[in-house]
């Protein structure tokens, strides 16, 4: 089969192969898993509990612009739904840990 | 994360919406209140919505920034509509009472062009969050 016609396209960048992407920070040298999981942990708390701030301000009457509040009350259920997807895998991973045959 | 940036377009536009509604209903609470006619006292309010601060601003904000819409409000400088009303206590020596040249058929189709606008920056946003949460059943098992 003929694949002259198509020849061309590989001078272009959208076909370029794609290059694999640089670990910043680097995970041998850079923090702990655990570490990580705690920063990540305490982000989302934190964030948590600026929504709540935010609840109660609305709550007493205070003007607060309705669309950013649920902005940033959307923001923090997609923080905890991937806190909770983190910690099904870590959870999955251990468990199947647990079941190896020695 | 990126679909933060996302929340933050949509409630940039959200907020221009708000503003045009805001301004809209202040022009009509104002369209019946009388001045008297040497001094007019309110000016019909137009909002002025720019999508950038020009090229300096660019280039000052950078290649991975997003021009995210700027507004203001502005007096419309249309002239006061003049009522031929001699009984009033704000009427002047020829018996005119002046009230702000608002054009409520004007303010009624911002208002609507400004409901159908937000609900498209809320409907961006919901699809962003929609992307955001269906990422992150990748791999889920159930």
């Amino acid at each position: 089969m003929s694949t002259d016609a198509i020849q061309g396209l590989a001078q272009h960048d959208e076909v370029a192969p794609p290059i694999a992407p640089r670990m910043d920070p680097d995970p041998l040298t850079g923090p702990s898993f655990a570490q990580r999981m705690s920063d990540g942990l305490r982000e989302v708390n934190q964030q948590l509990l600026t929504t709540q701030v935010d609840l109660q301000k609305l709550a007493v009457g205070e003007p607060v612009p309705l669309h950013e509040l649920m902005i940033r009350l959307e923001e923090s259920r997609i923080s905890l739904q991937l806190m909770l997807q983190v910690r099904n895998r870590v959870l999955e991973a251990y468990q199947d840990m647990l079941r190896m045959q020695v | 994360m990126d679909y933060l940036q996302t929340f933050a377009i949509s409630a940039a536009g959200m907020a221009v919406e708000r503003t045009r509604v805001e301004t809209a209903a202040l022009n009509l609470a104002q369209a019946h209140t009388a001045q008297s006619a040497d001094q007019p006292a309110f000016q019909p309010l137009r909002v002025v919505a720019t999508g950038a601060e020009g090229f300096g601003g660019l280039v000052r904000a950078g290649l991975e920034s997003v021009p995210l819409p700027s507004v203001t409000v502005e007096p419309s400088g249309v002239p006061a509509r003049l009522v031929h009303d001699p009984g009033h206590p704000l009427a002047d020596g020829r018996g005119f009472v002046a009230y702000p040249g608002v054009d409520p058929a004007r303010e009624m189709v911002t208002l609507l062009g400004a409901t159908r606008a937000y609900e498209a920056n809320v409907a961006a946003m919901n699809t962003a969050r929609t992307l955001a949460l269906k990422t992150l059943e990748i791999g889920r098992s159930t």
